[in-house]
């Protein structure tokens, strides 16, 4: 036992040597993680990422957008320390640990799992903490506590009117997605609900990792569907190109959930801008910095508006065109881009 | 309070509670020398079970035994298919792997979340009594120490015992367990079982730690014990006195601290598996080196 105890002292002063600081500083700054030079002073915010993804990445940007436009400058009023847990829930706990032994003063979680891991490690201290790129803040129950954000969930109702304007004679929606992942079972579960208002049906494959998407894109064409409509699943929007391939061939029109999906070939998409979302989370999290609020106080938002993006070539492939209906308000990816 | 200290201590804790995973994959992959996949489906399986008791209002002590008693059925589940139904090992692995991911999505959903009115091992019971005061870093640190230290020393003495022999033997020399008139198949069964029931309750501590379970907590949890028990191992082989157990829980902290330097070094973020991977590489060269080197890691 004696030896034990000896090894795990041992092994807590590696793990100092490891981290490059000593025993002796009393300070609780963070100084030796920063990329920049910081002063005491300075309020660290850290950001953890829960992977790397177009939408994730616009989140992050628009957060950074957000707090500089509240006035707040980089370097003077906070600096940021970023980190990426590469889709791994382990990652993401020690990351978010990480930032509450520095003590930052604001963590920023982006993604479900990554903002869980924050407000975990945030137990104790109280730290706040700032979400984004959730779909469902009450499920995950971060809804209280000091914690607050922004939530994306999908306006599937807008998708589905959006889908009626183009294709006045759909009948069947096929959806795919991962049975795992909470943000698409409970958008699944919407489309479902609300299909009937809209005179659609809905044909939803669920898969459990990405290398089946594509066989149950196969498989999902084969249902003579009339359109496919796509959630912000990873899984699937991932191999989005490669499922574009296959209903290109088949001739069925794919609806994206945001506008990077848009851009890279479905045909439209009432969604989420999610450089906004990032930007409205920032002008959260300066208000937070400033004092002007608490994360406890705030309840979470989600978007104010939704955006129609649409990608004439696209359609024109499918034998589509804007309908008059939306062309004056409806975004052209080929042009903004 | 340091914040260095601070860092050094929840790491520790990450360590010892994930060290219940490695001492599992220790008992298949080093002793039974049985590749067990099982364990990416049992980890989560634990967190399941207890995240659904819990919110359920059981005390959590209690769930953690519920954790162990259901990751012993995923272990004689997978050694069922392996020693009876004659499928070869990785593939016994893999049926129960898969199966479980659906049964963990049927137990707990997708996601689940504990709210912090729900009390954990960490904040409820004889914790609060002995160090109600102290930060919760702290009791998260002296509990995890409490199972990781306490599960060894058991460990240790169950494989000293006439059955924790037969288990050492089954791996190293089959033929001898077959000639002392035992069933290998029914060892092997009774190894798959210990090694699962631990994987479960890291997980089930791990869920209750973190006030989630997520379906894809357990991707790579084999990885991470397998690297565990090897680092563990290679670096402290040659010192005899040290049990083999130790050395896999400093193999589990080792990893966690190398994960934690990896994200403290402020690299860009997209390369901290490349530098966690290097930082595991020139450990165990490093390690290699200094003992003579002529084995490999």
């Amino acid at each position: 036992m004696k030896k034990f105890f000896a090894l795990t002292m041992a092994m807590v002063m590696a793990a100092m040597v490891f981290t490059g600081c000593s025993t002796t500083t009393d300070n609780a700054e963070a100084t030796e993680n920063t990329d920049t030079a910081v002063s005491e002073d300075v309020p660290v915010i850290g950001i953890s990422q829960y992977g790397q993804h177009a939408s994730l990445d616009n989140c992050r940007e628009g957060f950074l957008l957000g707090l500089e436009e509240s006035g707040l400058v980089e370097g003077v009023d906070y600096v940021i320390d970023y980190q990426n847990a590469g889709f791994d829930d382990n990652i993401a706990q020690q990351i978010a640990q990480n930032f509450s032994a520095k003590n930052v003063a604001l963590m920023c979680g982006i993604a479900t799992n990554s903002a869980t891991a924050c407000y975990a490690a945030a137990e104790d201290k109280n730290i706040p903490v700032i979400f984004t790129a959730i779909s469902d803040p009450v499920e995950a129950k971060l809804d209280s506590g000091n914690i607050t954000g922004t939530s994306d969930k999908l306006p599937v109702e807008e998708q589905m009117k959006l889908i009626r304007e183009i294709q006045p004679d759909a009948k069947t929606i096929g959806i795919l997605y991962t049975t795992s992942e909470p943000n698409s079972v409970s958008a699944v579960r919407e489309y479902e609900e609300k299909a009937s208002q809209y005179g659609f049906t809905i044909e939803a494959l669920g898969v459990t990792q990405q290398a089946e998407v594509l066989q149950a894109a196969d498989t999902l064409i084969a249902k003579d569907i009339d359109c496919m409509t796509n959630l912000t699943d990873n899984n699937v929007v991932g191999v989005l190109p490669s499922i574009l391939e296959k209903t290109n061939d088949a001739n069925i029109p794919v609806y994206g959930s945001e506008i990077e999906q848009v851009k890279i070939g479905c045909v439209a998409s009432a969604g989420i801008e999610y450089v906004a979302l990032g930007k409205q989370t920032g002008a959260m999290a300066a208000k937070i910095l400033k004092g002007e609020a608490t994360a406890e106080e705030m309840p979470y938002e989600t978007v104010s508006s939704f955006e129609t993006y649409v990608n004439p070539s696209a359609l024109a492939e499918m034998g589509l065109e804007v309908p008059a209906s939306i062309a004056e308000t409806a975004i052209d990816v080929t042009v903004t881009e | 309070m340091n914040a260095m200290l601070e860092l050094c201590v929840s790491t520790l804790t990450q360590g010892f509670i994930y060290a219940l995973l490695s001492y599992g994959v220790y008992i298949t992959y080093k002793i039974l020398d049985f590749p067990d996949l099982t364990v990416d489906g049992s980890f989560p399986l634990g967190a399941a079970i207890t995240g659904v008791l819990l919110v359920q209002g059981v005390n959590p002590f209690l769930t953690l035994l519920a954790a162990l008693l259901i990751g012993a059925v995923a272990g004689f589940v997978t050694g069922f298919i392996h020693v009876k139904l004659g499928v070869r090992d990785l593939l016994a692995g893999i049926i129960t792997m898969t199966a479980l991911f659906s049964i963990n999505l049927q137990i707990a959903g997708s996601n689940l979340a504990i709210e912090r009115s729900i009390d954990t091992i960490f904040t409820s019971g004889p914790v609060m009594l002995l160090m109600g005061n102290a930060s919760l870093i702290y009791r998260k640190f002296v509990v995890a120490l409490v199972i990781a230290v306490g599960v060894k020393l058991i460990l240790d003495w169950y494989l000293k015992t006439k059955s924790g022999l037969l288990l050492r033997a089954v791996g190293d020399n089959a033929t001898l367990v077959t000639t002392l008139a035992k069933d290998k198949g029914n060892v092997k069964l009774l190894g798959l079982v210990i090694a699962n029931a631990l994987v479960a309750l890291s997980g089930a501590i791990v869920c209750q730690e973190q006030r989630a379970f997520s379906s894809t907590m357990g991707t790579g949890q084999v990885v991470f014990g397998l690297a565990a028990v090897i680092i563990g191992t290679t670096l402290f082989r040659k010192m005899s006195f040290m049990k083999a157990t130790t050395a896999v829980l400093i193999g589990s902290v080792f990893y966690k601290a190398c994960i934690q330097v990896a994200i403290s070094l402020g690299l860009p973020a997209n390369l901290l598996k490349l530098a966690t991977a290097v930082l595991f590489l020139v450990i165990l060269v490093l390690g290699n080196k200094q003992k003579g080197g002529e084995e490999h890691a």
